[in-house]
């Protein structure tokens, strides 16, 4: 019995010795089974316990077991050893991380759309559905549905491309309000994006073919301070947390009171100091707006009494050369590489 | 509309600071799109040549005395030549300051110059509206006055827009109103009292005769005593500062109070027209007209005109003829002021493109008490000027008074979202010249006889916001309730650019308008776009003539503008002709330029990609899957076209490029297109989950040789049919033609999963 111990201790020994010393797994792997494989040096000494009177064998037993279950500790420590300057060793690996990734295959969308997209989802976020619809409108939805008269001077004021006397391209998305309104009861809210065309002559200022966003909500209790609250939103969230809005008065036949909308200029910010965006002014123009005028109500059949509403136009393209700083509104057409890849 | 601030304060005090007004106008609803500033001028004082010699030494100059008034006489040496003693004329002082010199005591060829006469360019007039050389002013002029200070030469000039519903802004007089109503002070208007009270000789008493309801005011007034002379020097500058060119008195007075008050009139040498008998009229057919200006028109009965016994005399509301205009002996005139229906007017003034300041105003329809206004306003001034005015006579239905208009003051909160008292309400409109009687909540608002724009109680609730300023309205955001509307569309649009984005595709945008360079380019390649075109009626351009028939055109014309690889897509409408309509198409386009590879004739790279991307497309889209046939499509190549299907339905086509278009284009990469209709997609059906099941898959390679006419599709829906319920997978994934099959063979190698269901 005395003699076990000790005969277990040396090997313990040589075990811990040669287990300092060794640097890979694989030499680890041959220490155990030389030390505690089947015919390793701690399984011969336990083959010896069968020569020992039967009362000392549990002693011994328990003995070579606590000397396995040490030995195998130094094992593991020393594999834990060897893992862990494998990852040192990893760990010693440099890249040059400013190396240029190659380009990511994605396309991109454009400048006109992705505008277009906020403010869907800033008005889709209060509770308005977007709509489409066509291009091509009869003159009842573009001008006498919105009370413009045959004659009326405003008409003027859309000088548009006609195709036959009564079907012209929409010069704005107006028409959208008549078509949902008639085939909605109130309460109406909606957001029309879409292309519209004006005939303009194209300069750095103009296209003849734009994108307009219109809006319209109709229900009860709306009145002229939620217009101005929810462009004010809208503004804020295309430019900046710090934009103002102002209303000015204007004139147009389907809304009363009408006004014209500007946000603070996002380059000068309103300052105006020597700004080529704004003239000097401070302000961009954005759009029109105003209530809902009564007769327009009238028109597809609500009861101006009843319900209220507003409705505004703001111009895409404006927003994104106020946006993007963008010199020349042709380049929204020309869609060149360069445009795109520079606004993606 | 151009507005001298030194015209405007003639009516009303306003402050210095010209951005202010500006501003404020603009909050009025009356936006200044640019102001023009004048350069300073001071110095300048009214002086009267008393005495003029040769210069001793210069043959060139003159040497005039001028009396200044109060101080000593100047002597002033000039190289001017249409001086003359008696003269009243500026003069710039020594220490003046001129738009280009301060002018100092200097001698001129020996004799001291004590200032220097002005021309008009100097006072900052434009030139060629005066006379040349030294500018000549009123006699009556108190001399030594300051011309500067007296005229306003060095107030700024607005451009100012007026919207078309404010019939009673397009004036000097109807801004100065509107500026009063804002800064709550009193208005200056000038009286529009008419001088003449007694009746004319009956042979010269105007006859006027309406036989068109269009006309709906007709006042005639004869003026005896007048003179084809230069007008006083007021009248010349206010014109020459709103933009008019001055001419002689009579027409002066006549664009004046057009200009100030709104009233156009026209004024006719009463000599020529015989009876002093006026007709308003439709006009004859073919009847012929010859304008001030010597336009030769022809008219017919849709042309309101003014005619006398004997022919027409103008085109109402627009424009005068040669025959009853001004001449140099006229003395006796016949005033017409006449307001007209304004879409009568707005139409002719369309179809001969005659824009005058006349029909600017008349088409928008003035009110016929403004008639009455602008003749005794022209009397007046020609009264001034020792004309004798007889009675007017005025024809047209007698001026209705504006009906009351009930306004609740509950309705302005309403509409407004601000506390609008009764009284304050009636404060602003009063300010504007309406009668209020307010009894508590109810106001009952009579609109002054010049808006008659104000025509329900709407208009007036616009009215109080303009007036209390939409910057007094807060901000809020309104709390939308639920609707029924969709956005299935726009979210399908939208999740198309995204998914062709993810794609490697770049959105661009193309004209919707088309003309001959892009059509010609089709017709070339042998595409005949215009029959099926629809034609705009009033292109700016001939590249604006047709609306686009397809998206492929311009996305071609894009991708040749460059030789480069490029992917990219456009959304939008296509157009085409319909029974009686126009058809739109929404569609989805996809053009991809690749590199030219070395493939075999019966393979195609750049169509397998552009066919995965449509198919990865469409499948997002629709949750469906989706077919495709060999179909035929007019702008893609007979051979690599293919016709896309969902439930049977066509949805699109996707394909090579046809090379004759490649060709006429000059497009060398190869190109692909695909064109989708967006409208023809089916609604997107929702995956449901199968659960994996629990049977391991095989599967089985075979590969077949076929015809080389056996396609794809087929050999898949075959071995479908054959194989039946455990089929869970069948494609196509390889194809090879060569020696090992034989010349007229091909094979297919298709893998066949099968796999049983729990
Ligand atoms: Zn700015």
């Amino acid at each position: 019995m005395s003699a076990l111990q000790p005969q277990l201790d040396e090997i313990a020994r040589r075990l811990r010795d040669a287990a300092d010393a060794v640097n890979d797994s694989a030499e680890l792997e041959e220490l155990r089974v030389r030390f505690l494989g089947r015919s390793g040096e701690v399984t011969l000494v336990r083959r010896g316990i069968g020569a020992l009177p039967p009362a000392e064998r549990p002693d011994a037993g328990k003995l070579i077991n606590d000397a396995v279950a040490q030995m195998e500790m130094v094992l593991d420590a020393a594999s834990a050893r060897i893992a862990r300057g494998a990852l040192d060793e990893e760990l010693q690996r440099r890249i040059d991380v400013t190396f240029p990734a190659p380009d990511a295959a994605l396309g991109s969308i454009h400048p006109v759309r992705r505008i277009i997209e906020e403010i869907a989802e800033t008005f889709e976020r209060l509770g308005f559905a977007t709509v489409l619809g066509a291009e091509v409108e009869p003159s009842y939805y573009t001008f006498d549905a919105l009370n413009i008269p045959a004659d009326h001077p405003a008409r003027e004021g859309f000088d548009s491309f006609f195709i036959t006397p009564e079907l012209l391209l929409r010069p704005h998305t107006s028409p959208m309000q008549i078509r949902t309104m008639q085939q909605h009861r109130p309460p109406v809210a909606i957001l029309a994006p879409g292309r519209c065309y004006r005939r303009d002559a194209v300069d750095a200022r103009h296209l003849f073919q734009f994108h307009q966003v219109e809006g319209l909500l109709v229900a009860e209790g709306i009145n002229f301070g939620h217009l101005k609250g929810a462009l004010a939103h809208l503004s804020r969230t295309l430019f900046g947390p710090d934009q103002r809005v102002r209303f000015r008065p204007s004139f147009f036949p389907f809304t009363e009171p009408s006004a014209e909308v500007d946000t603070t200029c996002p380059k000068c910010k309103g300052s105006g100091a020597s700004c080529s965006m704004c003239g000097g002014s401070g302000w961009i123009e954005i759009g029109g707006a105003g209530m809902v005028h009564p007769n327009v109500l009238r028109e597809v059949g609500y009861d101006p009494a009843e319900v209220s509403g507003w409705a505004f136009g703001v111009g895409v393209e404006r927003i994104a050369l106020a946006r993007y700083e963008i010199d020349d509104i042709r380049r929204l057409i020309e869609s060149e590489p360069d445009f795109l890849r520079q606004l993606q | 509309m151009r507005l001298p601030l030194a015209w405007l304060r003639t009516y009303i005090d306003l402050p210095d600071d010209v951005d202010a007004i500006a501003e404020k106008l603009s909050m009025l609803g009356f936006p200044v799109e640019s102001i023009e500033r004048k350069p300073t001028i001071s110095g300048v004082v009214v002086g009267r040549i008393t005495a003029l010699e040769k210069h001793p030494n210069a043959d060139r100059l003159q040497v005039c005395t001028i009396e200044i008034g109060a101080s000593k006489a100047l002597t002033i040496a000039t190289a001017a030549t249409n001086v003359a003693v008696g003269q009243t004329i500026p003069v710039a002082q020594i220490g003046a300051v001129l738009p280009h010199i301060t002018i100092a005591p200097r001698k001129m060829r020996g004799v001291e110059s004590e200032g220097m006469l002005c021309s008009a360019e100097e006072l900052a007039l434009p030139a060629e509206w005066f006379e040349d050389g030294i500018m000549q002013l009123d006699e009556t002029l108190p001399l030594g006055t300051d011309v500067v200070t007296a005229f306003g030469l060095c107030e700024p000039i607005l451009e100012v827009e007026i919207t078309s519903n404010r019939a009673d802004a397009m004036s000097v007089l109807g801004i100065a109103r509107e500026l009063a109503a804002a800064y709550g002070t009193t208005l200056r208007s000038p009286s529009l009292e008419n001088p003449g009270s007694e009746a004319a000789p009956t042979e010269h008493a105007p006859q006027i005769e309406l036989r068109s309801s269009d006309c709906t005011r007709f006042v005639a007034q004869r003026i005896e005593g007048v003179r084809v002379a230069p007008a006083p020097s007021a009248i010349r500058i206010r014109l020459a500062q709103a933009g008019q060119r001055p001419i002689d008195a009579l027409v002066d007075i006549s664009n004046f109070v057009m200009l100030e008050i709104g009233q156009p009139l026209h004024f006719y040498d009463a000599d020529a027209i015989p009876h002093a008998h006026l007709i308003v009229r439709d006009a004859a057919p073919g009847e012929r007209l010859t304008t001030i200006d010597e336009r030769e028109l022809e008219l017919d009965a849709r042309a309101l005109v003014i005619a006398d016994e004997n022919g027409v005399q103008g085109l109402a509301g627009i424009k005068g003829g040669a025959i009853g205009e001004i001449r140099a002996s006229t003395t006796a005139l016949l005033i017409e002021g006449a307001t007209f229906v304004g879409a009568r007017i707005r139409r002719t003034s369309a179809r001969f493109a005659l824009r005058t300041e006349a029909s600017a105003r008349h088409e928008r329809t003035l009110p016929p008490a403004l008639a009455d206004a602008g003749v005794a306003r022209a009397a007046s001034l020609l009264a001034t000027l020792g004309a004798r005015a007889f009675a007017p006579v005025v024809v047209g239905d007698a001026i209705p008074q504006a009906t009351p208009i009930a306004l609740n003051s509950l309705s302005v909160k309403r509409l407004l979202g601000i506390e609008a008292s009764p009284d304050s309400i009636a404060f602003h409109l009063r300010a504007l010249g309406c009668e209020v009687a307010v009894e508590g909540e109810q106001l009952a608002v009579r609109p002054p006889w010049w808006r008659r724009d104000l025509t329900q109680s709407v208009d007036l609730i616009e009215e109080y916001a303009r007036l209390e300023g939409y910057e007094r309205i807060p901000e809020s955001l309104p709390c939308v309730p639920a609707t029924e509307v969709s956005s299935a569309r726009y979210r399908r649009e939208r999740e198309a650019a995204h998914l062709l984005e993810a794609l490697g595709y770049r959105e661009v945008l193309t004209y919707s308008l088309v003309g001959e360079s892009l059509l010609g380019a089709l017709a070339k390649g042998g595409l005949d776009e215009r029959s099926r075109s629809v034609e705009v009626a009033n292109p700016l351009s001939e590249e604006q003539h047709y609306l686009r028939a397809s998206l492929e055109a311009g996305l071609l014309a894009y991708l040749a503008r460059r030789d480069e690889r490029a992917a990219i897509f456009e959304i939008g409408h296509a157009f085409s002709r319909g029974e009686s309509t126009v058809l739109e198409t929404p569609t989805i386009a996809l053009a991809l330029a690749t590199e030219s590879i070395e493939e075999p004739t019966w393979q195609d790279r750049g169509f397998m990609q552009i066919k995965r991307d449509t198919f990865a497309l469409l499948a997002r889209l629709t949750g469906r899957s989706i077919s495709a046939v060999s179909g035929e499509h007019r702008f893609l190549h007979p051979g690599i076209c293919a016709i896309l299907s969902i439930d049977g339905r066509p949805v699109g086509v996707v394909g090579r490029l046809h090379p004759y278009l490649a060709q006429s284009f000059e497009l060398a990469r190869p190109i692909y297109l695909a064109a989708l209709d967006a409208d023809a997609l089916p609604d997107y059906v929702a995956p449901t989950y199968t659960p994996p099941s629990k049977f391991p898959a095989t599967y089985r390679d075979l590969a077949l040789v076929l015809a080389p006419d056996i396609e794809a599709a087929a050999v898949e829906r075959i071995a479908r049919e054959a194989v039946g319920a455990d089929c869970v997978g069948i494609r196509v994934f390889d194809e090879y033609r060569g020696a090992q099959v034989g010349a007229d063979k091909k094979s297919l190698a298709v893998r066949i999963t099968l796999q049983s269901p729990n």
